[in-house]
C-alpha cells in the first residue's frame, strides 16, 4: 500500500504548490482542545499534521513549545493518550499523521511496541530528533520502524556537514525535515539568508522531499522557501495564536492563521 | 574512545549538535596525546588550583566510631572550594585550543559555575552559567561570587527550576551559538564525549589519593567512598582504584527526606533506565519517560540522571551505591567540623556519613577513604537554617534592616 505521506507529497508536485505541515502537541492546549484545533488547522489548508508528544525535558524545543509540553504533562497527557490523539486525527481528518517525539518516550515504551502502536494509530512517519543514526546499533529503532512498516523522518540542519547529510539521506523516508537555522524551535521574522545555499546541498545528496521547520511563522516565509523545499512546516507561531486568543475561540484563530499561511 | 560503556553513555543529541560533539572529540584526543597540553595542564593544576590537594587521616573520628582507619581525600581545599575546578582547567585548555571565546556551564549547587566562572577569568572567555532558580534560592552566595568573576547567571524557571534543567537550558544556548562557544559541561554525564573527558580531568584525584595512601597505610584502602550527583567526584577518586580489585568502590547517593516519589535523588533505587541529556543511564522518572522532580538537602545531589560510566560499573558489579538522608548528612556535617576541624560540603557530607556507618563494623586495620569533594564554606545559609542558630537568623534580619 502506497503511503499517505507519498500519495501527498506526489499530489503537491502535481498542484506545483508548496505543502503546509502544522504542529501541535498533543494535551495542549488542554486534551480535549488538540482534536478540534488540529481539524481546524486541516480546514486551514494543512497538508500534513505533525503530533508532538510532549516531553520533560525536550532539548531542541525553544520556550514556547517547552511551555505547550509544559502544560499539556500537567493536563495529564500520557504517551497512550497521545497515540489515542494521532488515531483520532489519522481517521478523522484525510491527512497524512506525523508523529513527533524525544526518544525516551519511545524507549520507554518498548522501541519496537511503539513503532507498532504508532502504525496502528494511524501514522504515517516519527520524527525523532535525539536518535541519531550512529545509535542505531544499540536501539534498533529504524530497524522497527521498517518492521512496522512506518516511515523514519530523519532531521538535518545547516551545521550537518555533506557526509552526514548523506548518511542521514540514506535512511530517510517520506521526506527530509531541515531545520531552518542551526538553533533551537520559535518563531523568527527572517529566514537565515545561507538557508537557500543549504538546501540546494541537501537537493545535491537527495531525491525526496524536503520539509522545513524552526523559525517559520508568516506567508512570507512560507513563500521565500518555494523552489527550494515542498514543505513549510510551522510550529512555534500556532501556539502563540493559542496563546494570545486565551480561553475560546482558538479554533477559528487557528484556522484563520493557517489559511493566512497559505493565501495572505 | 566511543562514548559506550556497555548498554549506558551514547550521544542521543538532535542532529544540529552532532558536528560540534564530533570536533570536540577530535579535539581533546589530539590533545590528550599531546604533552604540551598535557604539561599545562598539570601547570594549571598545581599553580592554580593548589594540587595534589592533601590526604588527611581522620585520627579523632576513627578512634570515636572505634572501627576502620578513615581517610579524607581533601578536595575541598581547592581553589573555589571544590574538585569541579580540576575539570574545568582541562575543558578551558581545550576550549583555548579550538579558538573559542565564550564559556556556557550549568550549575546546581553553584560549585561548577564558580568553578567556570573562575577559569573564565583567569583564561580570558566570556562566560554564561545557567542556574535554576530554585538552586539560587539555596545558593546565593555562589551566584554572587560569579558574577564578582564576572560570568552572567541566568535563572531558569522551567520544569522543576534545578540542575537538570539548568542543563537543558545551556544545552540550548550551545545550540544557538555552537559557532563561538564552549559548552562546559560540569560533570560526568552528557552526550559523549564528555562523560569520558571529565572522568579523564578527574582522574588526578584517585591517582593523587592511590599514592597517599599507599605511602600513609602501606597499603590499599579496604573501601572508597565518593557521594554521586552526576558523578565527576566519584569517577575521579574510582578510576585511581578501579583495577584494584581488593578495592570496594562505594558511591553514595541522597536519600533525601525519605523513600518516597521526589524525596530523594537515589537514581539506583527509584529510576529506571532511560535517555536524557544525551545520554543513556538511570533516571528518575515515571512510567512513560517523564523526568521526575528530585529532591536533596545538597544542590550538587538533587539531580535525576547519574554519570552513564557509573551505571555500567555498577551493572558490572564493580562499584556499590548506599545512601545517605538529608539528616544524616548534617550529623556528619557536624561531627566533621567538631572532631577534625573541616566543613565538608552537604554533598560530600553524605560520602562522609555512609563512612561513619560502616567504619564500626569494620576491622581496625582496615582503611577507609573518603572523597571529601568540597568544603562547606558555600553551605553557610542551608546549615545555619538546618541548625536553627538563632544568632545567624538575627544577624540575617539585622542585615535586610541596613540595606
Amino acid at each position: 500500500m502506497a503511503s499517505a505521506i507519498d500519495e501527498r507529497c506526489r499530489a503537491l508536485r502535481r498542484e506545483g504548490r508548496m505543502g503546509l505541515m502544522t504542529h501541535i502537541v498533543a494535551g495542549y492546549p488542554s486534551p480535549r482542545k488538540t482534536v478540534p484545533i488540529a481539524r481546524a488547522m486541516v480546514r486551514g489548508g494543512a497538508d500534513f499534521l505533525e503530533v508532538q508528544i510532549p516531553f520533560s525535558d525536550p532539548l531542541a524545543d525553544g520556550p514556547t513549545i517547552m511551555g505547550a509540553c509544559e502544560r499539556a504533562l500537567a493536563n495529564g497527557m500520557t504517551t497512550k493518550k497521545a497515540l489515542a490523539i494521532a488515531s483520532e486525527l489519522s481517521s478523522g481528518t484525510g491527512v497524512p499523521i506525523v508523529l513527533m517525539a524525544y526518544y525516551n518516550t519511545v524507549f520507554r515504551h518498548g522501541t519496537a511496541r511503539f513503532c507498532a502502536d504508532a502504525k496502528a494509530a494511524g501514522v504515517g512517519g516519527l520524527i525523532v530528533p535525539d536518535m541519531p543514526l550512529e545509535e542505531e546499533a544499540s536501539e534498533h529503532f529504524m530497524r522497527s520502524c521498517k518492521a512496522s512498516d512506518i516511515y523514519n523522518i530523519r532531521v538535518v540542519s545547516p551545521a550537518s556537514t555533506d557526509l552526514r547529510l548523506r548518511k542521514n539521506a540514506r535512511g530517510a523516508q517520506g521526506f527530509m525535515y531541515c531545520t531552518a537555522r542551526q538553533g533551537i524551535t520559535g518563531a523568527r521574522r527572517e529566514l537565515d539568508p545561507n538557508l537557500s545555499s543549504y538546501l540546494r546541498r541537501i537537493k545535491r545528496v537527495s531525491s525526496i522531499p524536503i520539509a522545513v521547520g524552526f523559525g517559520i511563522s508568516s506567508r512570507a516565509q512560507v513563500q521565500a522557501l518555494s523552489g527550494h523545499a515542498e514543505i513549510a512546516v510551522v510550529g512555534s507561531a500556532i501556539i502563540q495564536v493559542i496563546e494570545r486568543q486565551g480561553r475560546g475561540g482558538e479554533e477559528r484563530a487557528v484556522e484563520r492563521f493557517v489559511m493566512g499561511l497559505r493565501r495572505g | 574512545m566511543n562514548g559506550h560503556f556497555g548498554e549506558f553513555g551514547g550521544r542521543y543529541v538532535p542532529e544540529m549538535l552532532i558536528p560540534a560533539l564530533e570536533e570536540l572529540e577530535r579535539t581533546y584526543s589530539s590533545a590528550r596525546s599531546d604533552p604540551d597540553f598535557r604539561k599545562e595542564f598539570t601547570h594549571q593544576l598545581k599553580s592554580f588550583a593548589g594540587r595534589p590537594t592533601p590526604l588527611t587521616f581522620a585520627a579523632n573520628l576513627t578512634k570515636r566510631l572505634g572501627g576502620a582507619r578513615i581517610y579524607l581525600k581533601n578536595e575541598g581545599l581547592n581553589h573555589t572550594g571544590a574538585h569541579k575546578i580540576t575539570h574545568c582547567i582541562g575543558h578551558a585548555l581545550i576550549a583555548k585550543r579550538m579558538g573559542k571565546r565564550r564559556l556556557i556551564a550549568e550549575t546546581g549547587a553553584g560549585q561548577h559555575g564558580l568553578a567556570t566562572a573562575a577559569v573564565a577569568a583567569r583564561f580570558g572567555f566570556s562566560c554564561r552559567v545557567y542556574m535554576g532558580a530554585v538552586d539560587i534560592e539555596r545558593q546565593r552566595p555562589n551566584v554572587f561570587w560569579m558574577e564578582r568573576l564576572g560570568a552572567e547567571v541566568i535563572p531558569v524557571r522551567f520544569g522543576s527550576a534545578t540542575l537538570k534543567d539548568a542543563v537543558n537550558a545551556a544545552i540550548k544556548d550551545w545550540i544557538e551559538n555552537v559557532g563561538d562557544s564552549y559548552y562546559l559541561l560540569g560533570s560526568a554525564v552528557g552526550p559523549h564525549p564528555y562523560p569520558t573527558m571529565t572522568r579523564d580531568f578527574q582522574s588526578v584525584v584517585g591517582r593523587e589519593a592511590r599514592r597517599q595512601i599507599l605511602e600513609a597505610e602501606g597499603k590499599l584502602p579496604e573501601r572508597v567512598a565518593a557521594c554521586v550527583g552526576g558523578g565527576s567526584n566519584a569517577m575521579g577518586i574510582f578510576s585511581g582504584f578501579i583495577r584494584d580489585s581488593g578495592v570496594k568502590l562505594v558511591g553514595v547517593e541522597a536519600g533525601g527526606t525519605g523513600t518516597a516519589d521526589g524525596r530523594n535523588a537515589l537514581r539506583f533505587r527509584s529510576g529506571t533506565v532511560g535517555v536524557a541529556e544525551g545520554y543513556k543511564s538511570y533516571f528518575i522518572q515515571n512510567r512513560d519517560g517523564q523526568l521526575s522532580r528530585t529532591h536533596s538537602i545538597a544542590a550538587g545531589l538533587d539531580y535525576a540522571g547519574v554519570g552513564p560510566e557509573l551505571a555500567y560499573l555498577r551493572s558490572r558489579g564493580r562499584v556499590e551505591f548506599a545512601s545517605a538522608t538529608d539528616s544524616e548528612a548534617l550529623s556528619a556535617f557536624t561531627a566533621l567540623s567538631r572532631h577534625e576541624g573541616i566543613f565538608p560540603a552537604l554533598e560530600s557530607a553524605h560520602a562522609l556519613a555512609y563512612a561513619m556507618k560502616v567504619a564500626p563494623r569494620m576491622r581496625k586495620s582496615d582503611a577507609l577513604l573518603v572523597n571529601l569533594s568540597g568544603r562547606g564554606d558555600k553551605d553557610l545559609f542551608i546549615v545555619a537554617r538546618a541548625l536553627k542558630d538563632a544568632g545567624f537568623s538575627s544577624f540575617l534580619r539585622a542585615e535586610g534592616r541596613r540595606r
